[in-house]
């Protein structure tokens, strides 16, 4: 392919925060990003690593395959950078002056957010839903029967 | 073989100009009736073809024939008379097809001179080309002296099938109920039971009210109860019975409604695309939808209903008839007039409805129009003019159904009207006959009833008149889209093909499309893994060149041969599987981008999607997006540039890896830094694939093995970008014209 991907490298969170990337011949980059390339569908596998300007570094399929401390530092990497609460519960949906408002408890507790239209929330796959708020932020449903028959019915009524 | 043979020599024997009389109904019938009466055994028809001008340029009906030994020509002639003239393929040399335009000739000759010459008008060019090149293959046949052959007549396609009176249209969803006959069956069988139970009210109504009007003696209560007991039962029992008889019937129409639908959709998905080309989107739509439908309401709202209603009529005038015929006769009175009444407004009701239903698919065809089209139309600043097209369409509505509501208006009130004059001749010759002691207080009031509900059967009746026109339009479109034939036949033993090696080869290929000439014979061998770069101003042939390679139309004369096969022979989804297509506008459907990529492949793995990614160097962006491969693109998603789409659909293309890779027009819609990134792309795409490309920029196609010229749908030059500019041809000019626009 076009790029060669590092297979094993090292990763170093700095004082600041920020994280290097140490690739097999030492080659350092700084500041580089935890990317997940299947946030809403499939988190937990296929992280890929780049630098700042945006170039792929290395890319991992299943993170157990990585060394402890390099896996140990990437989801550190990426728990900085993660937000997508997942909803446990919604309380309620009500029609607002610009679409609807809804208050949910989700892994990070109670939120109240807008949504604009129906195409804010959207399914993917089966029982899979993933609602976007008017700031962008990705609330997910990973499995809507595992929602209360409240919480389900007042989604159902959406998409 | 002998009898046939002597058959045609007797035939021959007679002057070739025969007048036979015969009964005159519809032309193209009667020439088709009387020349299948003239083939003789031994002999069969190959190709008809309708003629339909006579050399004047005036509208006249005229058929030829060929067969395996003769060409015949039938036409009307004076009276009711068929005038034949038959040649035998050995006798004459040559048919040749004309196009003025509008209209076309066919002329036969013999040794240079013209033997006979036909006009036709414009629409049956194709037919026409086609008899064409069955003659000359019979001929060759013929002349061969072999008369055994395997062509056999294909079916003409009849084009005016879709004319049938709408009522045919109902009585056809009755083969979409055929597997729910027996759920169908009992609903009927339930409403017949609903209805008994609701005349149990009428019968018991006369001993009840005679009870309680009777002067001889105190009024008994336990009797009056059980009259009572018992219409309540009867109540009860016809809500039960219809419950689960409206229950049963919703579900059964929503699943024919829905079968009717998926039909239909499926039926769709295997029309050419030269079908699409000729319909609007909204349409089509609609067919399937809103007309799908209406027909699911009529059926679970009128369709028992109304074999109900005709039973439950007859059944009330029998026992009406029965109690007393007289005061039958006389409540039966409006009986007649609203019969014709009916008659009267349903003629109406249909052209309205039919109507209604053209309009509002107008309507829908110009919102699938002008939405899709927003940006144009906010460019051109033509909002104003957008407005004014839908209020105009909405209009048409609008006038329709103000057209059916005149109607409608009028009837639904008058039928009201015939019904209260029926009842009020029961009130006053029942208060008469009452009066005389002829019947009872009980039996005047059981009959009230019995008229009432007679009345109102008659009423709800007529007005599932407009039900059942509107559900008539419907179905009729419906059936209309259903009993379009695939243009593209499919042969019936098609060799199902497994990884091709991407050779083709075209052999004199032509292509017609309406009466238009596009490719007027084009020969070149592709060789396996060799890229072929199309070039040519527009209207070329280009882009129906490679349509004709993918099977999107098929060709009119010569063949297109993929690894020595018959493109034709080949199973079409088989041979789909094999091609990769990337088009100027790339278009991504709704859904994620990973479902986008995994388009021709549902099944491809995480992995084998991100590689295909990278190699249309759309993974960097993908990265970038907050959702990664997860975010949602097409029409209501995220907004990607022209060039992230593009490579998308590349990695699309390259993740069914294909033999054959089409690329037509793939980089120029996008500036020349996203054309690099594309290129690249690209680059990887072509690799070890037979590939096509189609380009404006002639750079594009600086990895092409070799490169053709088209003009005019023929090739005029093939070789390289240096052989080429050298010979100085239309190449060299194209490369002129180019440099001097990049340049000035």
């Amino acid at each position: 392919m076009s790029q060669e991907l590092a297979k094993n490298f090292t990763l170093e969170m700095e004082p600041n925060g920020s994280l290097t990337f140490v690739a097999t011949d030492g080659t350092r980059t700084e500041k580089a990003k935890p990317v997940r390339l299947f946030p809403l569908t499939d988190p937990e596998s296929w992280i890929a690593v780049v630098s700042s300007e945006g170039r792929e570094l290395a890319c991992v399929e299943d993170l157990q395959t990585l060394p402890e401390a390099v896996r140990t530092t990437l989801l550190a990497a990426c728990g900085k950078r993660d937000f997508v609460p997942v909803i446990k519960s919604i309380k309620s949906v009500t029609r607002a002056a610009n679409g609807h408002t809804w208050t949910v408890m989700t892994d990070r507790g109670e939120s109240i957010f807008q949504t604009e239209s129906d195409e804010s929330i959207q399914p993917l796959g089966q029982d899979r839903v993933v609602v976007i708020d008017s700031r962008n932020t990705r609330y997910l449903v990973p499995d809507v029967n595992k929602l209360d028959p409240k919480s389900r019915q007042k989604l159902e009524r959406y998409y | 073989m002998a009898d046939a043979r002597s058959s045609v020599l007797r035939e021959n024997a007679t002057p070739p100009a025969a007048l036979i009389s015969k009964p005159a109904t519809d032309p193209a019938e009667t020439l088709q009736a009387h020349a299948d009466s003239l083939i003789g055994a031994g002999e069969r028809v190959v190709a008809r073809l309708q003629t339909d001008l006579n050399a004047d340029l005036h509208f006249h009906q005229g058929l030829i024939v060929l067969t395996n030994q003769r060409l015949l020509h039938l036409e009307l002639g004076a009276g009711p008379r068929i005038q034949v003239t038959p040649w035998k393929l050995t006798e004459v040399d040559e048919l040749t097809l004309e196009e003025y335009g509008a209209t076309a000739a066919l002329n036969l000759q013999n040794q240079g001179s013209g033997i006979f010459h036909w006009r036709l008008t414009g629409g049956r060019v194709r037919e026409a080309d086609s008899l064409v090149a069955k003659f000359r293959a019979q001929r060759k046949l013929a002349l061969a002296n072999a008369p055994e052959e395997t062509d056999t007549e294909e079916p003409e396609p009849t084009e005016d099938d879709a004319g049938g009176p709408p009522r045919k249209a109902l009585l056809r969803l009755w083969q979409f109920g055929q597997p729910w006959r027996n759920q169908l069956v009992l609903a009927f069988i339930l409403t017949l039971a609903s209805t008994w139970a609701v005349m149990v009210w009428s019968y018991l109504i006369t001993p009840l009210t005679d009870e309680l009007a009777q002067t001889h003696g105190p009024v008994r209560k336990e009797k009056v109860l059980l009259y009572i007991l018992g219409m309540a039962g009867a109540s009860v029992a016809a809500w039960a019975l219809s419950w689960i008889k409206t229950w049963l019937l919703a579900r059964v129409s929503e699943r024919v409604a829905s079968q009717l639908r998926r039909q239909t959709f499926n039926h769709l998905q295997r029309l050419s695309l030269a079908y699409f080309n000729k319909k609007r989107t909204g349409d089509l739509i609609r067919r399937i939808s809103s007309d799908t439908d209406e027909i699911c309401f009529f059926m679970s709202v009128n369709l028992i209903g109304f074999a109900d209603d005709i039973l439950m009529l007859l059944f009330t005038a029998i026992y009406l008839l029965n109690v007393d015929p007289t005061i039958a006769i006389v409540a039966l009175g409006p009986l007649p007039i609203v019969a014709y009444l009916v008659n009267r407004v349903r003629e109406k009701l249909r052209g309205g409805f039919a109507a209604g239903s053209r309009a509002w698919s107008q309507m829908s065809s110009v919102l699938t129009d002008t939405i899709p089209g927003v940006r144009v139309v906010k460019a051109f600043a033509q909002e104003a003019r957008e407005i004014e097209r839908f209020r105009a369409a909405d209009q048409l509505v609008l006038d329709c159904n103000d057209r059916v509501n005149k109607t409608w208006s009028f009837f639904s009130p008058m039928i009201t009207l015939l019904t209260d004059a029926g009842l009020l001749v029961v009130w006053g010759y029942g208060a008469w006959s009452v009066a005389h002691g002829k019947i009872t207080v009980g039996q005047l009031s059981g009959f009230v009833i019995l008229i009432g509900r007679f009345y109102a059967r008659l009423d709800s009746m007529s007005r599932m008149l407009a039900a059942v026109q509107r559900a008539a339009a419907s179905a009729h479109r419906v059936f209309d889209l259903l009993d379009v034939k695939p243009d593209m036949p499919v042969t019936a033993e098609t060799k199902s093909v497994g990884r091709l090696k991407g050779e083709i080869e075209l052999k004199d290929v032509k292509f017609r499309y309406g009466s238009r000439q596009i490719m007027r014979g084009v020969s070149l061998k592709i060789a396996p893994g060799e890229m072929i770069g199309l070039v040519g101003s527009s209207g070329a042939g280009k882009t129906t060149l490679v349509n004709l390679v993918c099977r999107f139309f098929e060709v009119s004369e010569g063949a297109i041969f993929v690894d020595g096969m018959d493109l034709r022979e080949l199973n079409v989804e088989d041979y789909r599987r094999n091609l990769g297509l990337v088009l100027q506008e790339p278009y991504l459907f709704f859904g994620t981008i990973l479902e986008n990529i995994a388009y021709g492949k549902q099944h491809a793995t995480r992995e084998e999607i991100i590689a295909a990614a990278r190699a249309a160097r759309a993974h960097e962006f993908i990265m970038k997006l907050a959702d990664g491969y997860d975010s949602m693109v097409g029409e209501r998603g995220q907004q990607l540039s022209g060039g992230e789409r593009q490579r998308i659909s590349i990695a699309r293309a390259l993740l069914i890896n294909p033999s054959i890779l089409i690329l037509d027009e793939a980089t120029s819609a996008v500036d020349t830094e996203t054309e690099r990134e594309i290129q690249a792309a690209l680059d990887n795409l072509i690799t070890g694939r037979t590939t096509i490309a189609i380009a404006h920029r002639l750079g594009t196609l600086r990895k092409a093995n070799r490169l053709v010229v088209m003009e005019n749908g023929k090739i005029v030059e093939i070789g390289s970008h240096e052989s080429l500019l050298e010979a100085g041809g239309a190449y060299a000019r194209l490369h002129e014209a180019m440099m001097e626009v990049t340049n000035g």
